[in-house]
């Protein structure tokens, strides 16, 4: 789901205190302009050595090279050998995510914090098809309607509940029960009609259409399964008292401070695919949730932590550099990150020529150094490679190209320029606004994009707001443009999520296709992808969609969107999690000599 | 009498100081606009269902309008009721107690650290020579206008990540309240420090003192048993200054140093929108501002007798 490069910023309660905010700003400011010089040096160090970057002896094989590939190998999703057993991991991760009842939040952490605490009926495997987990087998009725799932008999969840069929059911309920309040969860499931208990191991889901995306939701931890007893007995604190049935349980939890989870003993239900059937390794992963980068990346050198999710891209040189750390970035599947989201509904973006033509403007290169300080990848097409079905012919359509640029918007009449040399037609400028939520830590990017604009004559002015404020321009389709997204799933159906004409935020409904595209070639490609589990079909579909997408720029891919983490070298057993490349803590383990 | 009266008047007024607050803050989170429903569900990267929207415009009687939402939120307040956090989904009150007790402690320590080291330093350097004057408030000028993320990420730098004395963070024992507490008290030691050295040079000019000097008691003994007393003044002034730059200031160093507290909450709340836990804890600030005041003014006729009359 959503995250952007909020992560590395402080979060600042904005305009409540003003000198010290006032003061953090500026900061920001300094250390960007300073990073954006590292990040040329970064980038002339990395550009020399991309090649080595890949010979120098790894101790892993799972620390991936900087910037210089798409995917990842199959080696980077199971277990590589045996781990010993013991110990405490201490991590450092940028933010809380308020609440471990992870039907109830959309926080991107959820993805790996869910592979801690609970299972998921199905897992994917390193090619990202669908395999088995908490449910052994399941069949799909030919109409697409009908799953009929075949459990396992000897999972329980760590207060004594057994996992059965009814617990699916319980699990299916409370995720759509609005007193839930699911942002995510109940929304996956939407087709979801009812289930049935057919007997104590088997469990059967009425969907209201086909909808194959249906398991790979379903093999995403906000989709995780949660004690049915629990559910039951405290719903509303779940947040606070999460009950799974996962290889670790929660010991503590201290908001704003950090979770401590113990080893689960009896745990013996892992997914096949990580290789690593029993229970974890570790007794203890300790986590601590520490907001400022500079501190996660100095504690972690200091030996404070032995792992820090959300690492700096700003350190990555410096912790590659250093032989007893390791630095991994990988791509996290979905979508990439867009710069700007068009609302096509809206001149002057209903004119695909004036969309392209910003698009081609863009100097990703540039833009990509001062975010990713070399660890990031350019990305000019719609769908994150390393998710299934991602066709790489068309990922040079919307390539740096400004004599292309020009050509188009003078093709669309604006050819007249004015004092400040921006383009104008019938005398009105060709300027554009674009929105973004104060929540965001875009502005940087926003701005580069801004210089790039201007040099082909587009005025782009960008606009602050507070994050209602934001969420009500854009669901009230008061907007021509947007300043980012990202989308993290684990399936192509993110394009639909996205761009589908029917995913458009209405009176009645919210989604999340901010282009406003209503494109009926591109609604038949996605509807029917929806439709089909026939991989050859799918692959045709989603590669058409992949294409029309760079047709109809319906925003600017700017580079993948990245999950970032730093380790010391004597954390071994490094295995990421398939649905979302983030890493899997289950089967980490410390090496002997380790503090 | 006289006192007990002026007491019940200042408890009225900081009622109405109270609800000024709760109106305020009211006024202001309604003003900015935007759907506060859509923002409990997650803000614009989620995906509600319109069933969860309903629900929730119901559950927070957000489908009434403003005026009627105001009663609510008055009335509720009345009974003590801060309303349930969107993003924790437990009671604000709750929310507030689980944290309030860390900030308090980090708070004790950084005052008495703050009031010790500046009582130390004034009486140490008031009408000393000149070079030592002027290096101590050299020192003062530079750490009161050093904002404290800075001051603290330096403390940090120098004795965490360089020396490895201090753990940044450590749930337990001394060693991790050592910099968030320093980090805390010494752009308080920087101001207190100046004030009571000027107190302190005024009273050591007064009569009186030279007659105490003239009975043969020592330097220190005069500056301790007697100009101390009157210099104390200014700080029970400044408790209003001394309690805002620790609550402040809780909001950076808690987060800095990965504490819990009322100040890492506010961040937290503040950044997600989480309005009734930032109503909490801004009245909780009001009330505690209020609380010191009328402290400030009993405390007043305790230490000076002249006070008394008046």
């Amino acid at each position: 789901m959503f995250s952007f490069i909020a992560s590395s910023v402080i979060p600042w309660p904005a305009g409540l205190f003003s000198v010290r905010s006032g003061f953090r700003r500026g900061s920001a400011c300094g250390w960007r302009r300073a990073g954006a010089l590292a990040a040329a040096l970064a980038a002339l160090a990395l550009t020399g050595c991309s090649g080595k970057a890949n010979s120098e002896p790894v101790a892993q094989g799972t620390q991936a090279a900087p910037a210089d590939k798409y995917t990842h190998p199959a080696t980077d999703y199971a277990e590589q050998g045996k781990g010993i057993p013991g110990g405490t991991l201490r991590v450092a991760v940028a933010s809380d995510t308020g609440s471990l009842d992870l039907h109830a939040i959309s926080h991107t952490n959820a993805q790996w914090i869910g592979r801690i605490l609970y299972d998921n009926l199905v897992y994917l495997d390193a090619k990202g098809d669908i395999s088995p987990w908490l449910a052994t087998s399941w069949t799909i009725s030919p109409d697409g309607k009908t799953y009929v799932f075949h459990l396992r008999h000897d999972v329980t969840f760590s207060d004594g509940a057994k996992f059965n069929a009814e617990a699916v059911k319980i699990n299916l309920e409370h995720m759509r029960d609005p007193a839930t309040r699911s942002p995510l969860a109940a929304a996956y499931i939407a087709p979801y009609v009812d289930g049935k208990v057919i007997d104590d191991y088997t469990f059967e889901a009425h969907l209201r259409e086909p909808y194959a995306p249906f398991l790979n939701v379903l093999a995403q931890s906000w989709l995780a399964m949660e004690s049915p007893k629990a559910i039951l007995d405290h719903p509303k604190t779940l947040g606070d008292h999460p009950v799974g049935s996962g290889p670790f349980v929660l010991q503590s939890y201290t908001r704003q401070r950090g979770m401590v989870f113990v080893k689960r003993k009896d745990y013996h239900w892992a997914p096949e695919q990580v290789h690593h059937l029993g229970p974890a390794y570790l007794d203890r992963i300790e986590i601590s949730f520490v907001a400022e980068p500079m501190i996660r990346y100095n504690a972690l050198i200091a030996g404070q932590y032995d792992l820090t999710t959300d690492a700096p891209p700003q350190d990555a040189a410096a912790i590659r550099a250093n032989p007893e750390l390791a630095f991994d970035s990988r791509v996290r599947t979905g979508v990439p990150y867009r710069g700007i989201v068009f609302n096509t509904s809206k001149a002057p973006f209903d004119d695909v020529r004036v969309r392209k033509a910003v698009a081609l403007s863009v100097d990703r290169v540039g833009i990509v150094q001062m975010i990713g300080f070399g660890e990031y990848q350019p990305k000019t097409d719609f769908l994150a490679a390393n998710t299934k079905y991602y066709d790489p012919s068309f990922r040079n359509a919307l390539k740096y190209d400004p004599a292309e640029a020009n050509k188009l918007l003078d093709e669309a009449g604006w050819t007249g320029r004015d004092a400040e040399g921006y383009r104008t037609r019938d005398g009105k400028r060709l300027s554009m606004e674009v929105l973004t939520s104060t929540s965001y830590a875009n502005t940087p990017v926003l701005a580069a994009i801004q210089s790039d604009t201007k040099k082909v004559g587009v005025d782009l002015t960008i606009t602050r707001l507070p994050p209602t404020e934001y969420t009500q321009r854009r669901n009230d389709d008061a907007y021509q443009a947007l300043g980012g997204g990202v989308w993290h799933t684990n399936t192509p159906d993110a394009l639909y999520i996205l761009y589908d004409s029917h995913e458009i935020t209405s009176a009645k409904r919210i989604g999340q296709n901010s282009s406003r595209l209503r494109d009926a070639q591109l609604d038949d490609l996605l509807g029917r992808a929806r439709q089909s589990t026939d991989p050859a079909v799918l692959r045709d579909l989603y590669s058409k969609a992949q294409q029309r997408l760079t047709e109809l720029v319906p925003g600017i891919p700017l580079y993948d969107n990245y999950s970032s983490i730093a380790y010391h070298r004597y954390v071994k057993g490094l295995v990421f999690d398939t649905s979302h490349n983030t890493v899997y803590f289950p089967s980490l383990w410390l090496q002997k000599g380790a503090p | 009498m006289k006192l007990l009266k002026r007491i019940l008047w200042r408890l009225l007024a900081s009622v109405g100081v109270l609800w000024g607050a709760a109106t305020l803050t009211f006024v202001t989170i309604n003003i900015t606009g935007g759907d506060t429903a859509l923002a409990i569900l997650g803000g614009p990267d989620a995906l509600p269902t319109a069933a969860a929207l309903a629900r929730v415009r119901a559950e927070y009687g957000l489908d009434q309008p403003l005026i009627v939402q105001y009663g609510h939120y008055i009335g509720r307040l009345a009974h003590g009721d801060l309303g349930e956090s969107y993003r924790l989904r437990i009671p604000v009150t709750q929310a507030i107690s689980q944290q309030i007790g860390a900030t308090i402690e980090l708070a004790l320590c950084a005052g008495v650290i703050g009031i010790a080291l500046s009582v130390l330093l004034a009486i140490l350097t008031a009408g000393r020579t000149r070079w030592m004057q002027s290096l101590s408030s050299g020192t003062e000028l530079v750490l009161s206008s050093m904002p404290s993320f800075v001051l603290g990420i330096l403390l940090l730098l120098a004795f965490s990540f360089h020396w490895h004395w201090f753990p940044v963070f450590d749930a337990t024992g001394w060693r991790g309240m050592a910099l968030p507490a320093l980090t805390l008290a010494l752009p308080i030691v920087a101001v207190l420090t100046q004030v009571l050295r000027q107190e302190l040079e005024d009273i050591l000019e007064q009569p009186f003192i030279v007659t105490a000097r003239a009975r043969g008691m020592s330097d220190m003994a005069v500056r301790l048993r007697h100009a101390l007393r009157h210099a104390m003044i200014p700080i029970v002034t400044l408790s209003g200054f001394i309690f805002a730059s620790l609550l402040g200031g809780a909001v950076v160093v808690e987060t800095l140093f990965v504490r819990q507290g009322i100040g890492s909450l506010m961040v937290d709340a503040a950044t997600n929108k989480d309005v009734p836990v930032v109503l909490g804890i801004t009245l909780l600030a009001a009330l505690i501002y209020t609380a010191v005041n009328i402290a400030v003014d009993i405390l007043y006729g305790l230490i000076d007798p002249r006070m008394r009359v008046a």
